[in-house]
């Protein structure tokens, strides 16, 4: 049978309207209560709220709701802030094969990114941000989250895409078979929180050779009559099960992943081509970027990708070729392809691309180790979505060290619970939620304080 | 009140008869009650006549002989957990399930205890046996082995979140390593419970690669960066309260009184301050935490290791700070410095006494320490604690006999069994091997999953049947090389061998084969390979920000139906001496071949409608195909819900 049938087979077996990636929210949490871990409240024995729909608040804000998809690029090892994207021309120390030029008053190292150099009127830039904490994978999970990983409701605070990933669960048809929410090139991206495993990243690696795991070594054939074999020995315990419901929802899963078998539409999103690959600089950033093009335009329900590019912690020879140059290329040659096809697709408008580091790098003259260490003061890159293109937000000091000039309405560094506030708004996720199925029952805020209105979107990124 | 009485007399004859199932006429009890156990033809079915018509069509269940008993824990029973358990149950007119057939327990309890499936010879051996008392010398047998010292080292390593490195801090190999031997060693040897949590509150070393001392490295894991050294007392002391009290609120309080936040979440909480629990975090005020650099490594000289130290501040627990992780600590009026004071007892240190030698005293010797170290034991044995989340007690809601004004309710869902639970393991001096026996030679734990009649949810605080959970990623991967008797040799970076660099030698642990033999959980145990990628889609966690789950996920099932971990050893390849698994068991016949299969992987033989649709399965395309069908055959087994869950 086509994939078309095998579909409508599936789902006339399964004819609620719940999407292949999804649980039913919070009946299954009672239902997973018998598979979940610690983290999890089972409600009704701590005689809190009841297992049926939460209590979920917020107040009326206005929000961008521009964006369909986001594709979130975490520069891991926290990059150079003063020699990228809030450049500065160190006399005596910034190499000149950096190539400052200016246009429309912005400084931009045209040496180290010609291609993002050429295209400066798609993207802004955000330079009055500042970290919270300089410690790598603190402030990494702090980005992802957008809170304070050690605060209290750290350890069970969901990714951001997670969020998205649960709020858009609703716009997913039963015809869409991939993940929500998909990690690339991303094995420590943090996870989903106290939500449901199906709000999890999805965390794959690009190959030419597509999604893992998604054909068995033994063939199509053989793979088909084991899974009918599967069904027709062991359904007695998958369906009604007598040892209980958590059986029948790990069914669910082998259901979904036989939907991501063999199929030509997960094969053709998850693998590059190398006409594509050398496109995009011929690097597993680029290909990555490849597959997320790939993944959105397939529209299979994916509306939040993390891309990870590490390697920016460079306390040593910052500027030797194979250091801040080759790294710089490689983001350089990826993230202005994905820009340009998804122009050319006419999908740029309706996604938002985030792009920031975990903290940004000490500034002026080198240190002894001929590096930059880490410092608070830092950069972050918008684009798509209606974002206005070459719009500078803020600016710093001659050395990159202070902010001058903060550039936006609440007129204090920008931190990343905005950026966090900024990616909902303009995915019309009103920031200002609160869901009270957390577990330790006191609310989880999808921007902390959020009642107090200490975090909120950079609406001059669409001004 | 019929009930009642059917229960006590089906009790009274299984104790007057050691034996199971009771028949009349070896009770003479039953003689008077024997016609109402007939089922009637007509008419409407009593309680027990379902009961017992149920109790006798089990025998016709897959692949298993007749349950052995129907559930007869009652009051009287000499496990004090049945008899907490079966009070409630007929307080609240619940019917329990039937208790397990010998295959479902002497799997359950194998991979409970040890943390893989037991072999065929084991199951068989067990099933065979006539010995009455078979299930508890099983259970003590198995507490006898490596793999049980294995599989609770697996599981305090997740709770004390030994890992070489967290969002936080790097302890490295060498200090994860320390630790996992002290964890290790310390199960080994049988160690009280208090002496080991008394070890590690009141740790002392300046070297914490010494993996003679590896308790130190419970300090530098609680460490926190970005503030002022109060942060770092309060995360280690929050550590403490979560791990040996159960009392994750006190993370809250660090920040902020309990009014206004946790007034709604904990009685207990709601009435304390942050005052309060800085005098917890005071007994941590003079541990200085620290790393040291290792001496240059002239091979390596830009690499930069530490390790770590406690050594001593000298100043008390000081409300000086504006800036870190958490709010500002000022003055309270003239009180600029904190004193220890055990908020719970209001015991301070000894003059002159060392702090956390004081707090370890107070700590262990608290009901709580008890009550947090068996629900902990609880959870794991029975999916769900009695305090549920493990971490979330409430001490002003756990007394039955001082039950907390409405409209708070007891916080236990059986507030006497835990506190009998907790006194019984204090008595036992705190024998966690005595505990966990008293676990698991219960009815209560030897119920089936399979529940006779209607499940409601409402019934699953009185642990009225079993609650499946999927296995851990770890017994995934020792079940199938078990099952296969294929067993792997991985040479884990950082563990396997001695590590000579930075001036310290810290021996190696050698290869290993079983995956609970791994001191961690992040990229054991081939480095980061297919095989660990393979395991971390069974969520077992970072041992920092992601705890162990048993969530499901896509990712879990692609990889049990194509991942090559198990592909490869289902192929029927090689002869004589390279003959794999398949190849050896063709030679047997259809019946033979099929009840390895099930014995092997699922630890029980197929029920008559199995071996017939598997039998059928193998012979079909006739003999040029029945290599290809046996493959096919493995592979569902291993696909089998009742492989990956522990029912």
């Amino acid at each position: 049978m086509n994939e078309q049938e095998k579909f409508d087979k599936l789902f006339r077996k399964y004819p609620h309207p719940v999407a292949t990636f999804s649980q039913k929210p919070h009946l299954s949490r009672r239902h997973f209560l018998n598979i979940a871990g610690t983290g999890v409240t089972a409600s009704w024995l701590a005689g809190n709220l009841s297992a049926a729909a939460p209590v979920i608040t917020s107040t009326p804000v206005q929000m961008q709701n521009k964006a369909k998809n986001v594709i979130f690029i975490l520069l891991a090892g926290a990059p150079s802030h003063t020699d990228t994207f809030d450049y500065k021309d160190i006399q005596g120390t910034t190499p000149t094969s950096f190539s400052p030029d200016t246009a429309n008053g912005v400084m931009f190292p045209t040496g180290l990114m010609p291609k993002l150099a050429g295209m400066m009127n798609q993207f802004a830039i955000v330079r009055s941000m500042q970290a919270w904490a300089l410690v790598h994978s603190l402030a990494q999970t702090w980005t992802q989250i957008g809170r304070n990983p050690a605060g209290v409701l750290g350890n069970v605070s969901p990714n951001i895409g997670s969020v998205v990933a649960i709020e858009k669960n609703a716009d997913r048809t039963p015809s869409q078979v991939f993940p929500t929410f998909l990690a690339l090139n991303s094995a420590g991206a943090a996870g989903p929180g106290y939500f449901p495993a199906s709000y999890a990243p999805f965390k794959v690696n690009p190959t030419n050779t597509g999604l893992k795991n998604t054909t068995n070594p033994d063939g199509q054939t053989r793979f088909n009559a084991r899974w009918d074999f599967l069904h027709h020995l062991d359904d007695p315990l998958r369906v009604n099960s007598p040892y209980g419901t958590p059986l029948e929802d790990y069914d669910e899963f082998y259901t979904a992943a036989n939907g991501m078998m063999y199929n030509p539409v997960v094969t053709k999103a998850f693998a590059y081509s190398t006409a594509d690959s050398t496109a995009y600089g011929n690097t597993s950033f680029g290909n990555a970027c490849v597959l997320a093009r790939q993944v959105l335009a397939a529209n299979q329900g994916t509306r939040y990708i993390e891309i990870t590019l590490g390697g920016w912690d460079m306390h040593v020879n910052i500027y030797a070729q194979n250091q801040l140059p080759t790294l710089a290329k490689q983001l350089d040659n990826g993230l202005s392809q994905l820009i340009t096809d998804l122009k050319t697709a006419g999908m740029l408008d309706e996604t938002l691309i985030v792009m920031a580091g975990e903290f940004g790098r000490t500034v002026g003259k080198l240190t002894g180790a001929a590096g930059r260490d880490h410092y608070p003061q830092q950069f972050a890159f918008f684009a798509g979505a209606g974002v206005t293109g070459g719009k500078v937000i803020g600016s710093t000091d001659a050395l990159g060290a202070n902010i001058v000039d903060y550039g936006w309405s609440r007129g204090r560094a920008v931190k990343p619970e905005d950026i966090e506030s900024t990616i909902y708004s303009a995915m019309g996720i009103n920031w200002t939620t609160v869901r009270y199925d957390d577990p330790l029952g006191r609310g989880f805020y999808y921007v902390p304080n959020s009642d107090q209105d200490i975090y909120g979107p950079i609406n001059e990124l669409w001004q | 009140m019929k009930r009642i009485k059917w229960l006590g007399a089906l009790l009274a004859c299984a104790t007057a008869t050691g034996q199971s199932p009771v028949s009349d006429s070896q009770c003479s009890y039953f003689g008077a009650e024997r016609e109402r156990f007939v089922p009637k033809p007509k008419g409407a079915e009593s309680d027990s006549a379902r009961l017992t018509r149920q109790f006798y069509a089990q025998s016709t269940r897959a692949g298993s002989p007749i349950r052995n008993r129907p559930y007869q824990g009652t009051q009287a029973s000499s496990n004090l957990i049945d008899q907490y358990i079966v009070a409630d149950l007929q307080k609240n007119n619940i019917t329990p399930a039937g208790i397990t057939t010998d295959y479902e327990f002497v799997r359950r309890v194998t991979l409970d205890l040890t943390g893989r499936i037991p072999t065929t010879a084991v199951v068989t051996q067990f099933v065979a046996s006539s010995d009455p008392n078979k299930r508890a010398t099983y259970i003590d047998s198995l507490m006898a082995t490596s793999q049980w010292v294995d599989k609770w080292t697996m599981f305090f390593g997740d709770l004390y979140k030994n890992t070489q490195s967290n969002v936080q801090v790097t302890i490295r190999p060498e200090g994860r390593n320390a630790f996992y031997k002290y964890i290790h060693d310390s199960i080994a040897a049988d160690k009280p419970y208090n002496q080991m949590a008394t070890e590690i509150i009141a740790a002392k070393g300046t070297n914490s690669f010494d993996q003679t001392n590896g308790q130190v490295n419970y300090y530098p894991l609680g460490i926190v960066g970005g503030g002022p050294s109060q942060d770092i007392f309060d995360n280690q002391t929050a550590n403490i309260a979560d791990q040996f009290l159960g009392l994750a609120h006190v993370n809250c309080l660090l920040c902020h009184n309990g009014a206004g936040h946790l007034t709604t979440l904990s009685l207990w909480g709601g009435q304390t301050t942050r005052l309060q629990a800085w005098g917890l975090s005071a007994f941590i005020a003079k541990t200085y935490t620290h790393s040291i650099a290792t001496p240059k490594d002239p091979n390596n000289p830009n690499a930069s290791y530490n390790y770590y130290s406690l050594d001593a501040y000298t100043t008390d627990y000081a409300l000086n700070t504006t800036t870190g992780n958490r709010p500002p600590r000022q003055p309270l009026g003239t009180l600029k410095t904190v004193t220890p004071d055990y908020l719970f007892t209001g015991q301070t240190p000894a003059s002159g006494q060392d702090y956390r030698t004081a707090l370890a005293q107070f700590v262990t010797s608290d009901f709580q320490f008890a009550r947090a170290a068996v629900n902990y034991q609880w959870a794991q044995f029975f999916g769900v604690g009695i305090v549920d989340p493990p971490d979330q007690f409430d001490p002003l809601r756990l007394d039955p006999n001082n039950p907390p004004p409405a409209p708070w309710t007891l916080q236990p869902t059986n507030a006497a069994l835990l506190n009998a639970l907790a006194q019984n393991f204090i008595d036992s001096g705190y024998d966690l091997k005595k505990l966990q026996r008293l676990i698991v030679t219960s009815d209560t734990y030897q119920l089936a999953s399979e529940y006779n009649g209607t499940w409601d949810d409402s019934y699953a605080p009185y642990f009225a049947r079993k609650f499946v959970r999927r296995m851990w990623s770890e017994e995934l991967h020792d079940s199938v090389i078990t099952a296969i008797n294929t067993l792997p040799s991985y040479t884990v970076s950082g563990f396997t061998a001695d590590s000579t660099v930075y001036g310290v030698t810290s021996p190696g642990f050698g290869k290993i084969s079983y995956a609970m033999q791994a001191p961690d959980v992040v990229n054991m145990p081939d480095n980061g390979g297919a095989v660990s990628q393979l395991l971390d889609t069974f969520l077992r966690g970072n041992r920092d920000d992601q705890p162990r789950k048993e969530e499901g996920s896509i990712l879990q099932t692609l990889g049990l139906m194509n991942d090559n971990f198990i592909e490869s050893r289902i192929q029927a390849t090689g002869s004589g001496a390279t003959a794999s698994y398949v190849t050896n068991a063709l030679a047997l016949s259809d019946q033979q071949l099929i009840n390895k299969f099930y014995m092997d992987v699922l630890s029980r033989n197929p029920s008559a409608t199995e071996m017939s649709l598997v039998a059928a399965q193998l012979e079909t395309g006739g003999a040029a195909n029945r290599k290809n069908n046996a493959v096919d055959i493995l592979w569902t087994l291993f696909n089998k819900v009742d492989f990956v869950f522990n029912y």
